[in-house]
């Protein structure tokens, strides 16, 4: 009696994991039908990108930064490291020190015009979707505590200890990581800079206002300007061999020499992600693009049509279904 | 117009005023002797740098005074350049001489003192120890407003009359006729760089490491790698008489504290009184400055944090999909062409 009831419960037991399983492996959209999680493995798509992610303002943006970036690098980093064999040669190579200053100040002057477009974009936009109530705080680039749980879950995923990634909107950890460090750096470069550039003017602003407020340990109230300044030497250059090599070492390797994305990812000349990309990282970003683009539903239920899956296996718990419906295609599993 | 020309092309090529034909002995290369000591001493004189150097139009014994009869005896007395030569500078009464730029050389910190002991009397420069002729053979000229060079004239030269002199007759004062950036860090560094001269001679501590210091700093950079505008030694540590270099406690000096907001302000038009507490020679790496030094921890551990992090969990990621079946290169519109190598999806 009691191995029975055991059984049963367990049978039971079973029976929910599978239910679960399956609500997490299919995802039901209106007009399309059960869209399962894997489905990135099957879709065809466009190297040069299917959905839309940048807009032009965006793409013109980072083109500016882009640029005037490796300007910067090239033009301060001789001047950092003047007493290094190559700085000579560099700094010859721009015409001369003084023309090579005058070219990293102009620089630094397109690159924060770069950011106050950016500003502009993105303060706009949001308040035109305010307006038209299409304003979700989830597709922007603000820190969520769940960023930290995809995080987790992707690094079991890499471990092969769960099936696929974490369903992410838009922007995922790495990528708003990312754009809170470029806040950080432009604020950190913008304002060290300018105290470089005008020490007259910073030295006269800095003791004025902030020294009287701030707590300065070891600090006499004399030398005030002289540690500003120490501090935006070191500060300038820091933030920017660090900007350097995160940019060199990681974000170029990331976006553009990982798996499916080697040689080149386009989307910073097309401003659009490829759809299997966008299935696989921004899952919920992809269900907003099925409820956006008729095309794209379309695309989604002949695929779906294709590989044999309706809608029926999406309520189905059954043993069998289930695991075939684990394998549309020519997924060779036994 | 034309002939003033003509005469800046072609009298140039005027030979040295050598009156007593002192060339004679003194042109031939191999002049010279061994002293007792085993020293070699050169007698030569170059008549090409000769006659491009500033003195070209000076008798030889204007200089050497003691010479009264040739062949002469051996020389045991240097050279003056407080000497009157028989050059009359344009409206001036007096004969030419450099005694006024040596008072002022006199009274600042390289002029030697009564009081020096033996070991700083030594140390100290004389007009020759920076001033040597075959320096002046090629200089890099530079457009300088006239009012600012003609201030370094009236050290030698009475004001009346420079200024008609130069505009209507000499051509070389319109350019910048003293040494670059580039030459005069290196010719101050060659005493001030070696610290266990310094050392022995109880410079401050931070005159020490000055040369050092000011490598640093951008003014020293920039000359490094060849500004023409930024500042070298004497651009603060000097006014327009260029040889009143003193002490930084010394009221009449171009760095004593009441006089630094005036020289800065040479070049920094809005300097204010916080300006120039900025450090010039920054002392250390960090100032000595605990807060910065916890700055540049703060940076360095965000800096290796961040890239030993990010690209591990890129390497992380591209490992995990590629044993899902990712593959590198798209191919056919997909690049998931490989098999899953995973073993949790197997089992099922």
């Amino acid at each position: 009696m009691s191995a029975l009831s055991k059984t049963v419960s367990k049978m039971m037991e079973i029976g929910a994991r599978q239910k679960a399983e399956a609500a997490q492996y299919y995802t039901h959209v209106d007009g399309v039908g059960p869209v399962p999680r894997d489905i990135y493995k099957y879709v065809k798509s466009d190297p040069l990108g299917d959905l839309p992610r940048y807009s032009v303002h965006i793409v013109i943006q980072h083109f500016l930064v882009f640029i005037t970036f490796i300007l910067l690098a090239a033009t301060g980093l001789p001047i950092f490291f003047s007493d290094v064999f190559w700085a000579p040669y560099a700094i010859s190579f721009f015409g001369g020190i003084d023309t090579a200053r005058l070219i990293h100040r102009i620089a630094a002057f397109i690159m924060m015009f770069a950011a106050a477009y950016h500003i502009i974009t993105i303060v706009g936009g949001t308040i035109r979707k305010i307006r038209r109530h299409e304003f979700d705080y989830k597709r922007t680039q603000l820190p969520r505590l769940k960023d930290l749980f995809d995080l987790v879950h992707d690094i079991k995923y890499f471990l092969g200890r769960e099936p696929f990634r974490p369903k992410m909107e838009k922007f995922m950890y790495k990528q708003k990581a990312h754009y809170l460090a470029i806040i950080w750096g432009n604020f950190v470069l913008i304002a060290a800079g300018s105290a470089l550039l005008f020490p007259d003017i910073m030295a006269n602003l800095f003791p004025e206002t902030l020294g009287k407020i701030l707590p300065l340990g070891g600090v006499d109230a004399d030398s005030y300007s002289a540690f500003f300044q120490d501090l935006a030497r070191l500060m300038h250059a820091d933030e920017a061999v660090m900007a350097l090599i995160l940019l060199a070492f990681w974000h170029w390797t990331n976006v553009h020499l990982v798996p499916g994305r080697f040689p080149v990812q386009w989307a910073f000349l097309t401003g659009k992600i490829t759809r299997e990309h966008q299935i696989e990282e921004h899952f919920l970003e992809y269900l907003n693009n099925l409820r956006e683009i008729p095309e794209e539903r379309e695309y989604l239920k002949n695929l779906l049509k294709d590989l044999r899956i309706d809608s029926a296996k999406t309520l189905s718990t059954d043993d069998q279904n289930a695991s075939s419906s684990e394998q549309p295609g020519e997924s060779g599993e036994e | 117009m034309a002939g003033i020309f003509i005469i800046l092309l072609f009298g140039s090529r005027a030979e040295a005023v050598d009156e007593y034909n002192c060339l004679m002995c003194h042109k031939h290369a191999s002049m010279g002797r061994i002293d007792q000591n085993g020293k070699r001493w050169n007698y030569n004189v170059d008549e090409f740098l000769y006659n491009h150097s500033v003195h070209r139009n000076i008798e030889c014994r204007d200089c050497h005074t003691y010479i009264t009869k040739v062949p002469h005896d051996p020389v045991t007395q240097k050279v003056d350049c407080a000497n009157q030569c028989h050059i009359k500078p344009p409206f001036a009464q007096d004969k030419f001489s450099h005694e006024k730029i040596i008072a002022i050389y006199n009274q600042s910190a390289h002029g030697i003192g009564a009081e020096d002991a033996d070991v700083l009397k030594n140390a100290k420069p004389y007009c020759k120890y920076c001033h040597s002729n075959p320096m002046y053979t090629r200089i890099s000229e530079k457009a300088v407003p006239y009012r600012e060079s003609l201030q370094r004239c009236f050290n030698c030269h009475p004001q009346r009359g420079v200024i008609q002199a130069y505009r209507h007759i000499t051509h070389r004062l319109r350019k910048k006729t003293s040494r670059s950036s580039q030459e005069i860090v290196p010719l101050c560094a060659t005493c001030h760089q070696d610290v266990a001269l310094m050392r022995k001679l109880n410079v401050s501590e931070r005159a020490l490491t000055a040369v050092e210091s000011y490598n640093r700093s951008i003014h020293g950079k920039l000359v490094q790698l060849g500004s023409q505008k930024a500042a070298n030694c004497i651009s603060c540590h000097a006014s327009n008489a260029l040889h009143d270099i003193y002490k930084k406690d010394d009221p009449r000096g171009t760095i004593y504290k009441d006089n630094i907001a005036k020289t800065c302000r040479q070049c920094h038009e809005k300097t204010n009184p916080w300006f120039i507490k900025i450090a010039v020679h920054p002392s250390e790496e960090h100032g000595g400055n605990p807060i910065i030094y916890l700055v540049s921890i703060f940076f360095r551990v965000i800096l290796y944090g961040a890239v030993f992090s990010m690209v591990g969990l890129m390497l992380f990621e591209t490992f995990g999909r590629w044993t899902d079946g990712i593959k590198f290169f798209f191919r056919d519109g997909t690049s998931w062409r490989g098999q899953s190598k995973r073993r949790s999806r197997k089992e099922k």
